[in-house]
């Protein structure tokens, strides 16, 4: 089994509205994998399903082989999950809540402590490992959200948008733990819509639109011989022509000078 | 007004046309809330209703003050009107956020000058259901205790100085501390400073049963009190009609200007002031006292984790205080007048347990969003049975000490010290119930909590029949488990008290289980419940 990641025909209804309509997802293992499609396209959902905490209405999801809905226990132990909004016990300081996310998952506390501690030094948040987490900023609660993530040293890590709102400062961390972690065999998937980002770190992209899997495959194969991946997701997303029309005639016109 | 075609068009900038256009804003933004939301509609033909109860009540009973001796008029007049500015003042502070206008950061990105943004929070907040009342109230005043064309003519701007230092006086107070309430520990100290106003108008009422004494006395030692404060001052011009009324009046007038120009400058500084909240203090180094007791694990971490919460968490300590307070406002009352039958302590103690318990009647709504942590590690029920156990573990450590001391001091009121031997078990023992069936309520009818300013606040917009359904099946649940017991105690079996703890210990643990069982099934589900947008 050489695929980390592998959905059958995954279905989700909201209502009359659907999200996922039949993805068929597959990320090979030890890959640096981005899903990648414009806003509504169904990759939080889609993801929210393999990692069970959304059920689907059709279809099937497996991690290292596992049935998702079915071995519960052997999927969670591999996964690791940043999801989006990035709601965290708010009430614990960023070195509790690693304590508490490690022990809940069997681990005994000294070792807990000892990898929390190294954690926050590479996620340089040893200075605010003690202040509570209501009061970190948007970097640092997606530092210590991925620190969490970790902890338990996942086999496959689902990241929702980890550099949404993130300074270059912390995103050049964020993604240097990220490229030891696929260094070493482990898998990560994360979703996105920077362009640059995904052709810069990833070599493997799945390309979404409207609830579907549009295109999928090596970096490479996916960019063909168009000059970036930007330009491949555009027409593979079906932009549709974008000319200044009318209307805005306004924006840019200077207010009158100030009377005398 | 004409506006020349083709630039930006030109803004009066007169006081009344900044009048108008608050006034306008403020009757949008109340239409607006109610657009489309039968809930909040009902809530607010609910307060309009209130509103003018309020007024046309209180405009008669002022205004029929004329019927009473002149001296106890005065006074009560005196003590009105200090009460409605204390209320002024500190209304505003609970209901902080329910109202757009009253925030100035929310205007501060528009080309307002500071003596226009005066005037327009001025305008909006005496533009509203409330303010209209009290203005008429007020004037009741004025009908009852004015006597002579001096005081009939005096009395018109004592009542409207007095309004406008009400609305004033709360504008400089909410201002001045707008920007502590704006961050995150000012709102935590005040969602429980709320519960202070909860237990402040409990006061008359336990010091009626108290019997201070004659209540004629107290008004009158009261409005001597009160004689010299501004409000007081007003009121009694009113009543003198005078020179001295006239002073009186004109002080009061100056002192608010004085105030309001104190306002203007507390505005101009929260405009620019910053939220340094953030950069606050760090939290303490744990005792290890709970790594002493429990084998280390998922168990450990949980209560670890669950006593912080109670610590640090506003929408928990509110329900600890409540509990606590609800239980000791209800044993002085019901001593009060009952005289104290044997049974009582028991029933406090009681009572007591399942309030402390009934709040694990929504185990997850409080952490909400922050739940999908735990369901990423919960692999299989153990893990969600694990959860459930740390928390009542937790609540328990708290508990347990504190129903002891409640059972004592509820007996010792009563008088019957002898009750404290079966008051203590049978309060472990509700507590023990209440913990089952808040397990199960916790997985079958799961609601968010929101986080708000007032930390009263039970459910989402949308979830409001869902907790009312908890809550109520709840109550009817523990009130058939506990049937068990109250029969045999009504028989005078008074012995059956020591199984109660055995009793609740069994139910907490069954109730875990199903709740697990039930629970973990419906994982997705429970946790789309309790992360709705608040």
């Amino acid at each position: 089994m050489s695929d980390a990641v592998r959905t059958h025909a995954l279905v989700k209804r909201f209502g009359q509205q659907i999200a996922v309509a039949g993805v068929d997802l597959v990320v090979p293992a030890g890959s640096f994998a981005g899903l990648v499609g414009p806003n509504g396209a169904g990759k939080t959902t889609t993801l929210s399903m393999i990692t069970g905490l959304l059920r689907p209405d059709g279809g099937s999801a497996e991690v290292d082989g596992f049935h998702v809905w079915r071995d519960p226990v052997e999927v969670k132990a591999r996964i690791g999950v940043l999801p989006e909004g990035l709601r965290l016990f708010e009430r614990l300081s960023g070195r509790e809540l690693l304590l508490y996310n490690g022990r809940l998952r069997g681990i005994p506390k000294a070792d807990v402590e000892q990898r929390a501690a190294e954690l926050l030094a590479v996620m340089d948040l040893t200075g605010a490992a003690d202040k509570l987490v209501v009061d970190y900023s948007t970097g640092m609660r997606k530092k210590i959200g991925l620190a969490a993530a970790l902890l338990h040293n996942p086999s496959v890590l689902f990241l929702d948008e980890p550099f949404e709102g993130v300074d270059p400062v912390s995103a050049d961390t964020l993604t240097e733990v990220l490229r030891r972690y696929t260094a070493s065999g482990s898998t990560v998937i994360f979703s996105s819509h920077v362009m640059d980002l995904v052709e810069r770190l990833c070599d493997w992209v799945s390309v979404m639109s409207a609830g579907h899997i549009v295109a999928q495959g090596p970096l490479a194969d996916v960019r063909g011989d168009r000059p970036s991946l930007n330009q491949a997701f555009l027409e593979l997303v079906g932009r549709s022509a974008h000319t200044g029309g009318p209307g805005l005639s306004w924006l840019g016109a200077r207010p009158s000078e100030p009377r005398p | 007004m004409s506006t020349p075609s083709g630039s930006t068009p030109a803004v009066s900038t007169s006081s009344m046309s900044t009048v108008a256009l608050f006034a306008r804003l403020k009757l949008r933004l109340m239409a607006g809330n109610l657009r489309g939301d039968l809930q909040r509609k009902l809530g607010f033909i609910l307060t309009l209703i209130a509103a003018v109860w309020f007024a046309v009540l209180g405009f008669l009973q002022l205004g029929l003050l004329r019927l009473a001796s002149p001296d106890l008029s005065a006074a009560l007049v005196i003590v009105a009107f200090s009460v409605f500015l204390f209320g002024w003042m500190v209304v505003p502070l609970m209901a902080f956020g329910l109202d757009d206008t009253l925030d100035p950061a929310k205007l501060s990105l528009f080309p307002l000058g500071t003596r226009r943004m005066a005037i327009g929070l001025f305008t909006a907040s005496v533009t509203g259901v409330w303010p209209v009342a009290m203005l008429f109230v007020m004037f009741g005043a004025w009908i009852g205790l004015a006597d002579g064309a001096g005081g009939w003519l005096l009395g018109v701007p004592a009542v409207l100085v007095q309004f406008a230092l009400c609305v004033v006086t709360s504008r400089l107070i909410t201002t001045a501390l707008s920007s502590g309430l704006r961050t995150r520990r000012g709102r935590d100290v005040l969602a429980v400073a709320a519960l202070l106003v909860v237990l402040l108008a409990q006061l008359p009422n336990l010091l009626m049963n108290g019997g201070l004494g004659d209540p004629g006395a107290v008004l009158r030692q009261l409005a001597a009190a009160l004689r010299w404060t501004p409000p007081g001052m007003l009121a009694h011009a009113i009543a003198d009609g005078g020179l001295v009324g006239l002073a009186e009046v004109v002080f009061v007038a100056l002192l608010t200007v004085a105030l309001a120009w104190l306002w203007i400058k507390a505005l101009g500084r929260a405009l620019v002031t910053p939220d340094v909240s953030t950069q606050a203090a760090s939290v303490r180094k744990e005792s290890g006292l709970v790594d002493r007791f429990l084998p280390d694990g998922p168990l450990a971490a949980v209560v670890t984790k669950e006593l912080k919460y109670i610590r640090r968490e506003p929408r928990y300590r509110v329900g600890w205080f409540s509990a606590v307070l609800v239980t000791i406002v209800l044993s002085f009352s019901l001593t009060r007048s009952g005289g104290g039958a044997a049974g009582l302590p028991i029933l406090l103690t009681a009572f007591g347990g399942l309030l402390m318990a009934l709040q694990s009647a929504n185990a997850f709504g409080v952490e909400g969003r922050s739940l999908w942590m735990n369901a990423v590690a919960f692999g299989s029920e153990r893990g969600l049975a694990t959860d459930l156990a740390g928390r009542h573990l937790a609540a328990s450590a708290v508990a347990v000490p504190l129903l002891a001391v409640l059972a004592v001091a509820s007996a010792l009121l009563t008088g019957h010290p002898e009750a404290i031997l079966a008051a203590v078990p049978v309060g472990w023992g509700a507590l023990g119930i209440g913990f089952g069936v808040g397990s199960v309520a916790s997985v079958v009818l799961p609601y968010s909590v929101p986080e708000r300013m007032n930390a009263f606040s039970s459910a989402a917009p949308g979830q409001g029949g869902i907790a009312l359904a908890s809550s109520m099946g709840s109550m009817v649940a523990i009130g058939l488990l506990t049937l068990p017991f109250v029969v045999p105690l009504l028989l005078g079996l008074t012995w059956v008290c020591v199984l109660a703890p055995f009793y609740g210990l069994l139910l907490e643990v069954l109730g875990r289980r199903l709740a697990a069982r039930i629970g973990f099934a419906r994982t997705p589900e429970l946790l789309a419940a309790v992360s709705k947008a608040t």
